[in-house]
């Protein structure tokens, strides 16, 4: 059986933003894997192929070794084709009785089934026509299954994903170094140091409430305290950490300062001191020293996220820190609101006040307000940097990437620009 | 009636908090008005919202003086369309 994950939904994917903006849907992180790694691990299959928004193929294609957008994988096997927002745990699927779609209540596709000798049945230029035809031409099944809705959701799941995804792994013990004196609170069986990994002395690992999953060649300084559940990246750096619990921190991070019940993608710093709780950071990510996020009202009430700079979104939740897309860098000093709606490409100067909880993609966010600051060939320029000193390349592919991202995220960084002169010039 | 000069000083001398009979038409927004790199942003958004005008940032921030600004942005009023002299 070949899997197909099929991120197409243009409307849908914009309620992962900002973080879904430059990366596939599923390859979104909760627990100790991605969407991508849950869906594979739950349906086996033979093979894998996706399809994805055409601005996100060139830079994916050079991450992956799946066709990308190859409608000839549309051929010849059984599919079972899967919204990469449906949880990998409800899915249950019979692809080897019959074919069959399979949709939300509302009407999204959740997932198909679609045996060799039907496939043949479905025609269709183009992905989104194909799957069209699909639902024409088969069965088709209403179902309640729980979904990801939000980027908040995986953060909010995080904690309960990683516990999960420890004990599927199944990994235990200490396989890298670590130099004493150190400590584990609870079972040494809930904690994993994987090989390569160096742990300098006097780091607590704390796994009384949860699993700790050190994975390879992270290296963990002095007073690091990490209470589990928590999972950190291959080739990350926790720098004198308070790592509370429920923290996913990605490949190749650098982290200081408390850090609680947050998802960080990878490549990302937040080197120094500075609070960042129930947040979902991205790739890239530089968060300058004591950068601070509230994650909790002082009414303790349920958190709204401002997605699309003008419509409120009640999450549910009464802690819900900040969601911060890929690139964007932070002063010193920056203190984002509950509930913080920061873009991709974003660049911000600290006031000294918490900020605004919308800040668009490729803002320049100086002295309290959004400008067009210095453009964004200068943000380019500052990725090229920032990517290069970690061996990485900034390609022609990610600058169109992000050409298209900025045409996507135009209307309310316009609104916010004009809104920002006005409050310049009654200065 | 302001023309384009005029109001580019005033809108300078009021950013940059300098008194506008001061500011010559050679004068360097960096070397001799003082701008620094956050005001440059700041003077590029308050020609806009004086004009009424959409500029690319990194053609306006290559201008360098007061006379230079006061062209760029009389052709970008004209391009789009706006009233020059306030």
């Amino acid at each position: 059986m070949k899997l197909i994950l099929l991120d197409i939904d243009a409307s849908a994917r914009r309620n992962f933003d900002p973080v879904g903006l430059s990366r596939p849907l599923f390859e979104l992180r909760t627990g100790i894997t991605n969407l991508a790694e849950k869906l594979i691990a739950k349906t086996k299959p033979d093979s894998v192929a996706c399809f994805i928004p055409e601005y996100l193929a060139p830079v994916y294609r050079t991450e992956t070794a799946w066709p990308v957008n190859d409608m000839s994988q549309l051929a010849d096997d059984d599919i079972l084709l899967v919204n990469p927002i449906i949880k990998a745990d409800a899915l249950n699927p019979a692809c080897d009785k019959s074919s069959e779609v399979v949709l939300a209540e509302d009407g999204t596709l959740l997932y198909a089934c679609v045996r060799a000798g039907d496939v043949g049945k479905i025609e269709g230029a183009c992905i989104n026509s194909w799957v069209d035809n699909a639902r024409a031409v088969l069965p088709n099944v209403k179902a309640n299954l729980p979904t990801w809705n939000y980027a908040w959701d995986l953060m909010l799941a995080n904690p309960d994903q990683l516990t999960v995804d420890f004990g599927v792994l199944g990994n235990s013990g200490i396989e890298g170094t670590v130099e004493q004196p150190n400590a584990i609170r609870g079972s040494s069986k809930d904690v994993f140091i994987a090989p390569g990994a160096v742990v300098h002395p006097m780091v607590v690992f704390d796994a009384e409430h949860g699993p700790i999953y050190i994975d390879e060649n992270v290296e963990i300084h002095p007073f690091t305290r990490i209470e589990g559940p928590c999972y950190v990246g291959k080739n990350s750096i926790l720098l004198g950490a308070k790592c509370r619990e429920g923290n996913s921190i990605g490949p190749f991070c650098r982290v200081g300062g408390e850090v609680e019940e947050s998802i960080i993608q990878g490549h990302s710093n937040k080197y120094h001191d500075g609070f960042l709780g129930h947040a979902y950071v991205g790739e890239w990510v530089n968060l300058g020293a004591m950068t601070t996020n509230s994650d909790l009202k002082n009414d303790y009430g349920s958190v709204s996220v401002i997605l699309d700079g003008s419509r409120p979104v009640d999450t549910g939740s009464n802690k819900v820190g900040s969601l911060i897309g890929d690139h964007t860098k932070t002063s010193i000093g920056t203190l984002f609101n509950t509930g913080s709606m920061v873009g991709a490409m974003a660049l911000i100067m600290a006031t000294g006040e918490p900020l605004p909880k919308f800040i668009p993609s490729f803002a320049w966010f100086l002295k309290g307000v959004t400008t067009k600051g210095f453009g964004k060939k200068k943000l380019y320029g500052t990725a090229r940097t920032a990517m290069s000193r970690r061996g990485k390349e900034f390609t022609d592919e990610h600058e169109a990437m992000f050409d298209a991202i900025f045409e996507l995220t135009a209307g309310p960084r316009l609104t916010a620009i004009q809104k920002g002169r006005k409050q310049m010039a009654a200065r | 009636m302001a023309t384009v000069e005029d109001r580019v000083k005033a809108v300078t001398a009021k950013t940059l908090n300098i008194d506008a009979a001061d500011i010559q038409v050679e004068h360097s927004f960096t070397f001799d008005l003082g701008a620094e790199s956050v005001q440059s942003v700041e003077l590029v958004a308050m020609f806009e919202e004086e004009f009424g005008i959409e500029m690319d940032e990194d053609a306006a921030l290559s201008v360098e003086t007061i006379g230079s600004a006061s062209e760029f942005i009389a052709r970008v009023c004209v391009e789009q369309g706006v009233a020059i002299e306030g």
